[in-house]
């Protein structure tokens, strides 16, 4: 191993810092912010710890609007979308990864094209389509379109872990017998684990944050998610600074504990399947 | 001594839309099954829309009346690009992309470099220092602009008070300033996904390849060179494509924080968009923009493809 | 075949899962976009959908409150009300009506009426007012909003937008002056009040999103009569209000109002930003709508502010767009019946007037300038001014022009691109000039 220079080592802690620093001050600022009163947020000069600390902003959002609701549906959605995505995306990336066949390349560019569509292109279209189906103001509309917003990068995303796990282990066990599915089933999957937790992972952080298509599609309050409800504290001459850095706060927490606490599969996951020796 | 290769995928040129094999063979209706979802959701919900949206650019559908759409052949395009503001859009958009994608390539490079070394805590710090990446793009939008406030906003008070600046800076009212503001405020978003993606691909790298490196007497800053950034090198052209899509298609910072303004100098195309959609109520312009960010990207990635493909050797 | 069925299972226990959740999300009291409308006349209940697009927590609780005495004074009609946010509301009507949702009455605006009319979204009301006995408590004001489209009336307004001018009594008192009853009178107070070192600004200059709004008020005003009242782009004499010397006078004028007394930053301010300025403390002066009372009650001290009529143009009179939104009923609705019902309720003088007490606009019906609410206190001025409507002249603006949607998003720019010493006035208003005798030669 390299040795350290002590140089080095302090260079290190400086430009970690640094980024932390730069990437936490906004948030700092958030938590502040829904720490304080009403009156103080808007006077001068500003302060950087509140002169008077308050919950009241949080007991606000509860009682004012019905944020545990949209707290639970911005989970469901985010839990189904983002299964049913893993679920499609490994059966697509499964085989783009195996196989090679007539339309491969076609599909694979599809997806990418897919990427380069700008969302407000189609969204009449699809306000109408929904509205067809009868599903507008239900949590289904939002679980299908973010599947479908999904789908692409998730399944390419698959396919590179697929391709990165030797061929010999699935044609061993469909050796012993298995058909491919369950040779993918139990033993691909397993090693994958964190592949497929890191892709999930993604997928639900994307599916929190989601507004634009959450607005177009939900209107209900009781169907609301959280990103909606949030958009609503933006009324017509303020934007309740501390309503809506309390709500970004309790939004904020899920998706940083996921990260937290998945971290290894976030990034291992994405270095599985690397094979030595 | 083999070593499994990175996630790579190739992108063809330009090729017809996609086609599902024709192959009756057990293993093609396998193929077909698999994909049957993926495809079937991918081809209703998004190719089916966009096509309602480029049949739109060509016609003349504006809010104003929508009882005579008719077909307008190319007139919304000549409106489009021949409009004065477009010169400025398609420069602010250039600005966006590469500026941004230069910065959060670069930090989130340096970044994983520093964060490869696992240190006690690395986790919680993965978890701030990636938390970004975590909020959605409007949120992200509506902070900065608070905290670019000119009269309230904490950067102005930081600057102040260090004694860099004598008076706070307008920053979200002067045009200089404003495109800076919001693209540093994207640059704070994308790092981490960066990040996240290069020191994934830097704990892929084996050991191996830097003991015998160091072996044949290569220090520190050449084994970067001839062992790290080669063994990414894929990884890296693959985010860097996906990045400069995404970036180009990103309006919701943008939109919450100045809305294109002021005068315009902020304005993306995608923001652009929206803006002839809200205001300009005229659908019809609005999907010719779409049509020609879609159009801008394609040609972008064939160039992009063909241009890397040569290092890569090609790979898929 | 151990594929299909293991595939078939995956995907239909995720889909079937989603379907559940998703299916068992619309809770009873909420209603579903489901075509039962007809099949529910067989139980004899009507559930009509209602829309609001100006939607605030206290207005949508209010309507609630509204529509729960409504339907127990109709037994058989249930109303269901979707509040949209604020934010793109309107938007999200007309992705509605165009969709054809279902959807009985909606909040009509005067700038989109004419849209949705053209466009057959919404029903020509006349048979139905022609019937209303309190058809005629409705101001002038407010029938003129009403049947703006083609002398017809496609909505009844629910309250009136005014703008009104705002200021600290307290600077004023202490500086030693009286509020400013013109605009030269209000750029020489603004400038003893600006004091850039103590963050302190005459003014809450509007330069963000429909700030030509603002720069059209100054227009009119320097103007005066020659505006056309019913097309205030134009005068009577034909020409376009941008051709005159007057506004060449008042472009300048309108200049000086930002860089000399207004906060630096606020040429991209919007609503919230002026609200937020004046508010907060850091201006003097705010010309804006009732809206704000409600909030500078809360967050300022009683005494330290005030309302007084707007200020009047060197011509002597001032110019006022009074924004009229209101209730409409859809053309598709299948209830027109029972949908005119639930407006006549809400258009009934005593709950019209409620409605406008509560949420802080100025009343569309004739009583209520006979009540003690806005006889006195904020809303005096507006009252005051709505009596005079020689000097205070109700005008209105081209809206129904098909340039319209494309002069507003690029006059933001070019307001502000002007402001920024970018674009000369003169160069500005031969622009709009050259552009609205474009549109006016078109119409014809």
């Amino acid at each position: 191993m390299q040795r350290d220079h002590i140089w080095w080592q302090t260079a290190r802690v400086v430009v970690l810092g640094g980024f932390l620093a730069f990437a936490i001050f906004p948030l700092y600022w958030i938590v502040i912010t829904s720490l304080k009163g009403q009156k103080e947020i808007f006077s001068l000069p500003i302060r950087y710890w509140p002169d008077e600390v308050t919950l009241l902003n949080y007991v606000e959002i509860f009682r004012i609007s019905h944020f545990q609701v949209y707290i639970w549906n911005s989970f469901l959605v985010s839990l189904f979308a983002s299964a049913l995505v893993v679920a499609i995306a490994m059966l697509g990336g499964y085989v783009l990864a195996r196989f090679s066949f007539r339309g491969k390349r076609e599909v694979m560019f599809g997806f990418l094209v897919t990427q380069m569509i700008p969302i407000f292109i189609g969204m009449a279209p699809l306000y109408v389509m929904m509205s067809k189906m009868h599903i507008l103001n239900s949590l289904f509309s939002l679980i299908l379109i973010y599947t479908v917003m999904l789908i692409p990068f998730c399944t390419i995303i698959m396919s590179g872990f697929f391709q990165r796990i030797p061929n010999a282990l699935e044609e061993a066990a469909m050796m012993d017998g298995c058909s491919r599915i369950s040779a993918l089933f139990r033993v691909i999957v397993p090693i994958m684990l964190p592949g497929i937790a890191a892709t999930f992972i993604f997928a639900f952080v994307q599916c929190w944050n989601e507004l634009i298509m959450a607005v177009l599609f939900i209107d209900e309050e009781s169907v609301k998610t959280i990103p909606v409800a949030m958009n609503a504290f933006i009324k017509k001459y303020d934007i309740e600074w501390g309503a809506m850095s309390a709500a970004t706060v309790l939004s904020v927490i899920p998706t940083m504990l996921l990260f937290a606490f998945c971290q290894k599969y976030l990034v291992e996951g994405l270095t599985q399947g690397a094979v030595k020796g | 001594m083999q070593t499994e290769k990175p996630i790579v995928v190739a992108k063809e040129p330009f090729v017809s839309p996609p086609k599902k094999p024709f192959r009756l063979s057990r293993e093609g209706a396998f193929i077909c099954l698999c994909l049957l979802p993926a495809v079937l959701f991918v081809g209703i919900f998004t190719y089916y829309p966009l096509l309602r949206g480029i049949i739109m650019s060509f016609q003349n559908y504006t809010l104003f009346n929508l009882l005579d759409v008719r077909f307008i052949g190319l007139d919304n395009f000549f409106a489009v690009l021949t409009s004065p503001e477009f010169p400025r859009v398609a420069l602010n958009s250039f600005y966006w992309v590469a500026v941004s994608l230069f910065f959060q390539l670069l930090l989130g490079f340096a970044l994983a470099l520093f964060m490869r070394r696992r240190f006690r805590g690395r986790g919680i710090y993965q978890a701030f220092v990636f938390f970004p990446w975590a909020m959605s793009g409007f949120l992200i939008g509506l902070i900065w602009r608070w905290m670019f406030n000119a009269q309230f906003g904490v950067i102005n008070d930081l600057l102040v008070k260090s004694g860099l600046i004598a008076a706070p800076i307008p920053f979200l009212a002067d045009g200089k300033w404003a495109l800076a503001a919001v693209i540093i405020a994207n640059i704070w978003y994308g790092v981490a996904f960066f990040a996240i993606m290069i020191l994934a691909a830097l704990q892929s790298i084996p050991e191996e390849l830097y003991e015998a490196a160091a072996m044949d007497g290569a220090g520190r800053i050449q084994q970067f060179w001839s062992v790290t950034l080669p063994y990414i090198l894929p990884t890296m052209l693959v985010t860097i494509l996906l990045r400069v899509i995404w970036i180009l298609n990103f309006p919701d910072i943008i939109y919450a924080m100045t809305n294109g303004g002021p005068a315009g100098s902020t304005h993306i195309f995608a923001t652009y968009m929206i803006d002839k959609v809200i205001f300009g109520q005229d659908y019809g312009q609005a999907s010719a923009v779409g049509v020609i960010i879609v159009l801008l990207l394609l040609v972008f990635t064939v160039f992009y493809v063909k241009a890397t493909r040569m290092e890569k050797g090609g790979d898929f | 075949m151990g594929v299909r069925s293991w595939i078939f299972a995956a995907l239909q226990v995720s889909i079937a899962t989603a379907l559940l959740v998703g299916c068992s999300q619309p809770a009873a009291n909420s209603g579903q976009t489901q075509p039962d409308g007809a099949k529910e006349q067989a139980g004899q209940e009507v559930r009509l959908k209602m829309v609001e697009s100006i939607t605030s927590p206290q207005r949508t609780a209010l309507l609630k409150e509204m529509l729960t005495q409504f339907e127990t004074k109709n037994p058989g009609i249930k109303v269901d009300l979707i509040s949209p946010p604020f934010e793109g509301a309107d938007q999200k009507i007309t992705q509605m009506l165009m969709a054809k949702e279902e959807l009985d009455v909606l909040e009509v605006r005067e700038f989109n009426a004419k849209q949705f009319s053209m466009n057959g979204f919404i029903e020509n009301l006349k048979p139905y007012t022609e019937k209303w006995s309190n058809y005629d408590q409705l101001t002038d004001v407010a029938k003129r909003r009403a049947t703006w489209v083609d002398n017809t009336p496609y909505y009844i307004p629910n309250g009136l937008y005014q703008r009104v001018l705002y200021y600290r009594a307290d600077w004023f008192k202490e500086a030693g002056i009286e509020a400013p009853k013109t605009w030269a009178e209000l750029l020489a107070a603004g400038k003893k009040m600006t004091d850039p070192a103590k963050n302190r600004y005459g003014y809450s200059f509007r330069g963000g999103p429909t700030g030509w709004d603002y720069a059209l008020i100054a227009m009119w005003a320097y103007n005066g009569t020659e505006v056309d009242p019913s097309s205030a782009f134009f005068l009577k004499d034909g020409r376009t209000l941008f051709s005159t010397p007057e506004s060449l006078e008042a472009m300048r004028y309108y200049k000086q109002l930002y860089k000399e007394i207004s906060p630096p930053d606020s040429v991209s301010w919007g609503f919230q930003e002026m609200v937020q300025g004046f508010v907060a403390g850091s201006t003097a002066m705010l010309i804006q709508d009732p809206d704000v009372i409600d909030g500078a009650k809360e967050k300022m001290q009683e005494g330290t502010w005030a309302t007084a009529p707007l200020p009047i143009g060197p011509s002597g009179v001032a110019q006022q767009v009074v924004g009229g939104p209101g209730w409409g009923m859809t053309a598709y609705s299948k209830h027109k019946a029972e949908a005119w019902k639930l407006i006549e309720f809400l258009s009934d003088p005593e709950q019209s007037t409620h409605f406008a007490k509560k949420t802080s606009v100025i009343p569309v019906v004739k009583s209520a300038a006979e009540d003690e609410f806005y006889k006195t206190g904020y809303f005096q001025p507006f009252i005051e001014m709505n009596q005079q409507p020689q000097t205070f002249i109700d005008v209105s603006r081209p809206v129904d022009y098909k340039g319209w949607g494309a002069w507003q998003s690029a006059a933001d720019k070019e307001i502000q691109s002007y402001l920024l010493d970018q674009l000369s006035a003169e160069d500005l208003l031969k622009k709009w000039d050259e552009y609205w005798t474009k549109e006016r030669a078109e119409r014809k």
